[in-house]
C-alpha cells in the first residue's frame, strides 16, 4: 500500500518538554486512529500534519507533498481537511455563514461553486435544516458535526481529525462513525480519539502513542492480540495491585499475571491499549 | 386518477412548446404529477432544471451579507474579500464604536482646550496627533492570532493561513482607521496641515508593528509600540520644549522614510506569519 502520510523521525519540543520524540509512521487511504493518553503526542502529530505547526525536526510529506516548502505547504492546505481539538466558532454567526466563511479560506471564491459546497458539507453532517441557527444557539454535538462540515469542504483527499467524538452523545456518535467510515472509503483519514470503541469500531489500523513516540502500528485486532494471554476473568476480586475492574456480568476483569482461580478471557483492543501503556505491569497499582 | 390513459404525443408537443390554454396546462401538469411515464415523456433540460433549482435555493437560503461586507461591496472589494474581511474581528462592531468612539472624544478635546484657553499649557491638537496613529495598530493586534481569533485553529490550514490573512486584514484595518480619523481631521480647530500630521506616523506604526510581528505576535509587537509612542511624544516634548516636536516636517520625513524601509521588509519576511513555516526555513537559523 503506498503511504499518503509519512513521517520519519519526528521531533517537537515545547520549552524543555519533547512532546514527539521522533516517531516514524505511515498512513495509507482508510481510517487511522491515534490512541494515547493525554500529553502522549497525538495532537502535535496531527496539527504537524495539518500544517498548523512546524516540526523542529525530521521529515513529513502528505499527498506527495513536502510541507516544509512553502508552495508545496499552500497546495497541501487545498487538498487538506482538518478538525483541530478544540475547533472555534463566531458564535454571532449562522451556521452557513461559518461554513462559508471557511469556504473563502479555502480559496472557494466563486459564490455559487461556494453555496453549492456550503450546501452540500451541510447536508453530509445533516444540519442543512439548522443552517439559518446563530452557532451560539447549536448544542456541543451539532457545533462538533459543524466543524466537520468546515473539514470536508473542497472534497479534501486528507482529513485530520483530532478527537472529533468529543462532545457527541451516543447516538451522534454512531452517526459519525458511519459518516466516517463512508469518508474513509476514498480518503485517507486520522483521526485521533481516547476511545477505544471508535478506533474497534471504524479504524482500519491503528498507532498507539506515549511519551512522544510510537509503541505499536497495526490493526485493532493485532493491537488486541497483543494482550493474549494476558487478559483474566475471575468471580472472585483479585489483588489490589492488579489492574482489575467489575464488569457487567459481575466477574472481574484482570491484566497481567494470572489471578488464582482466573480463566483466559477474550482480549480486546482496549486490553491491548492498557497494557501498552503499563497496565498490568504491577507498577500502576490501581484498581481501573 | 386513470393510470390507464396517458398524454397524446400531441398534447405533450404542445404543452412543450407553450400552445395550451391554462386551462389545459393545468389538466396536463395534474397528471404530470401522478403518472412517472408520462413525466418521463416530457422533454427537459436535467442541467437546466438543477441550475433553475439552484438559483431558487440561493434566493431562499443566501444569507443575508453582513453591514462590512455590503459597504466593502460597494466601495469594489470583490464579494469573497469582503465576506472574509467583515468576519475579521478587528472589524467587529466593537472595534468600529471605540475608533469612533476614541476619534470623537479627541476632537471633542481639541475643541475643549481650543475654547478653554489651555492652549498654552497643552496644545489643542496634541490629544488627537497622540490618539489617532495608534488606532490602526489596536485593530492589528486584534486582527489575527489564536489568542484573538477563535478561528484561528482552523483558518491557520488553509491556503489563507499567515501573512494573507495577516497582511489583508490589516490593510482593511488601515484603511478604516485612516478613512475615520480622516473625517474627523477638518473637525480640528487649527491648521489644515497640522491637523493631518497624524498620518504619516500612523503609516510607519502601523509598518512597525507588521515588521515587529514577524518576531513576535501582533498584540505583543501593537503593545510594545503603543507604549513606546506615547512615551515618545510625552519625552519629546520635555526634551525640545515643543509639545508638538513629533509631529513636526522633519519628524515626517523621518516617518515617511520608515514607512517606506518597512514594507518591503515586512513583504520580505511574510513567512514568519505562517504557524508552519519551519524554523530551518528562516534565514537566521540552520537546518538541524
Amino acid at each position: 500500500m503506498e503511504p499518503t502520510v509519512s513521517v520519519s523521525e519526528l521531533t517537537k519540543r515545547f520549552g524543555r518538554r519533547t512532546v514527539l520524540d521522533g516517531p516514524t509512521l505511515r498512513f495509507g487511504p482508510g481510517v487511522t486512529g491515534l490512541l494515547g493518553p493525554n500529553g502522549a503526542g497525538k495532537t502535535t502529530l496531527l496539527r504537524i500534519l495539518a500544517t498548523t505547526l512546524a516540526p523542529d525536526g525530521g521529515r513529513v510529506r502528505a499527498l506527495g507533498l513536502d510541507p516544509a516548502d512553502r508552495a508545496q505547504r499552500t497546495e497541501l492546505r487545498r487538498r487538506l481537511g482538518y478538525l483541530p481539538q478544540d475547533p472555534g466558532f463566531y458564535p454571532h454567526f449562522t451556521v452557513f455563514e461559518l461554513t462559508e466563511y471557511v469556504a473563502i479560506l479555502k480559496e472557494l471564491n466563486d459564490r455559487r461553486e461556494r453555496h453549492r459546497e456550503v450546501r452540500r458539507v451541510l447536508a453530509e453532517v445533516d444540519l442543512t435544516d439548522r443552517a439559518r441557527t446563530r452557532v451560539r444557539g447549536l448544542s456541543g454535538g451539532m457545533r462538533q458535526r459543524l466543524a466537520l462540515a468546515q473539514a470536508l469542504l473542497g472534497d479534501p483527499g486528507l482529513l485530520v481529525l483530532d478527537e472529533p467524538t468529543v462532545g457527541l452523545d451516543p447516538e451522534q456518535r454512531m452517526r459519525f462513525r458511519a459518516l466516517v467510515s463512508r469518508l474513509g472509503e476514498s480518503r485517507t483519514v486520522l483521526l485521533s480519539t481516547h476511545q477505544t470503541e471508535d478506533v474497534a469500531a471504524l479504524c482500519e489500523r491503528v498507532v498507539v502513542m506515549r511519551g512522544g513516540r510510537a509503541v505499536f502500528e497495526g490493526t485493532p485486532a493485532g493491537l488486541a492480540a497483543t494482550a493474549a494471554g494476558r487478559v483474566w476473568s475471575s468471580d472472585r476480586s483479585p489483588a489490589a495491585s492488579e489492574v482489575f475492574w467489575r464488569t457487567a456480568d459481575g466477574r472481574y476483569r484482570t491484566l497481567g499475571a494470572r489471578p488464582p482461580g482466573a480463566v483466559p478471557a477474550e482480549p480486546g483492543v482496549e486490553d491491548g491499549y492498557l497494557l501498552l501503556l503499563g497496565g498490568g505491569s504491577g507498577d500502576t497499582g490501581a484498581a481501573a | 386518477m386513470n393510470t390507464q390513459w396517458h398524454l397524446p404525443g400531441e398534447l405533450i408537443e404542445r404543452y412543450t412548446t407553450g400552445h395550451l390554454e391554462p386551462v389545459q396546462v393545468m389538466s396536463v401538469e395534474s397528471h404530470l404529477m401522478g403518472c412517472a411515464r408520462c413525466r418521463e415523456a416530457v422533454p427537459y433540460e436535467r442541467e437546466w432544471l438543477a441550475d433553475g433549482w439552484e438559483r431558487i435555493e440561493e434566493v431562499v437560503d443566501r444569507p443575508r451579507p453582513r453591514v462590512v461586507a455590503r459597504v466593502l461591496r460597494r466601495c469594489g472589494v470583490p464579494e469573497h474579500v469582503a465576506v472574509f474581511l467583515a468576519a475579521t474581528p478587528a472589524l467587529a462592531r466593537g472595534w468600529l464604536v471605540a475608533v469612533t468612539a476614541t476619534v470623537v472624544c479627541a476632537v471633542a478635546v481639541a475643541h475643549l482646550v481650543d475654547s478653554a484657553g489651555a492652549a498654552r499649557t497643552v496644545h489643542p491638537l496634541l490629544f488627537f496627533l497622540a490618539v489617532a496613529p495608534v488606532l490602526p495598530l489596536a485593530g492589528i493586534a486584534l486582527a489575527y492570532g489564536p489568542h484573538v481569533d477563535p478561528v484561528h485553529e482552523t483558518q491557520a490550514a488553509t491556503p489563507m493561513a499567515g501573512s494573507r490573512s495577516l497582511l489583508l486584514r490589516a490593510l482593511a484595518v488601515l484603511v478604516c482607521a485612516i478613512a475615520l480619523t480622516g473625517l474627523a481631521t477638518p473637525l480640528l480647530p487649527g491648521p489644515p496641515g497640522l491637523a493631518a500630521a497624524w498620518l504619516l506616523p500612523s503609516l510607519a506604526l502601523t509598518a512597525t508593528t507588521l515588521a515587529l510581528a514577524t518576531r513576535v505576535a501582533p498584540p505583543v509587537s501593537a503593545a510594545v509600540l503603543v507604549a513606546a509612542w506615547f512615551g515618545a511624544v510625552a519625552a519629546g516634548g520635555e526634551l525640545t520644549g515643543d509639545r508638538l516636536a513629533l509631529f513636526s516636517p522633519a519628524a515626517q520625513i523621518l516617518y515617511g522614510a520608515a514607512t517606506v524601509l518597512l514594507i518591503p521588509l515586512v513583504y520580505l519576511r511574510r513567512a514568519r506569519f505562517d504557524p508552519g513555516e519551519p524554523r530551518w526555513n528562516r534565514p537566521s537559523a540552520s537546518r538541524n
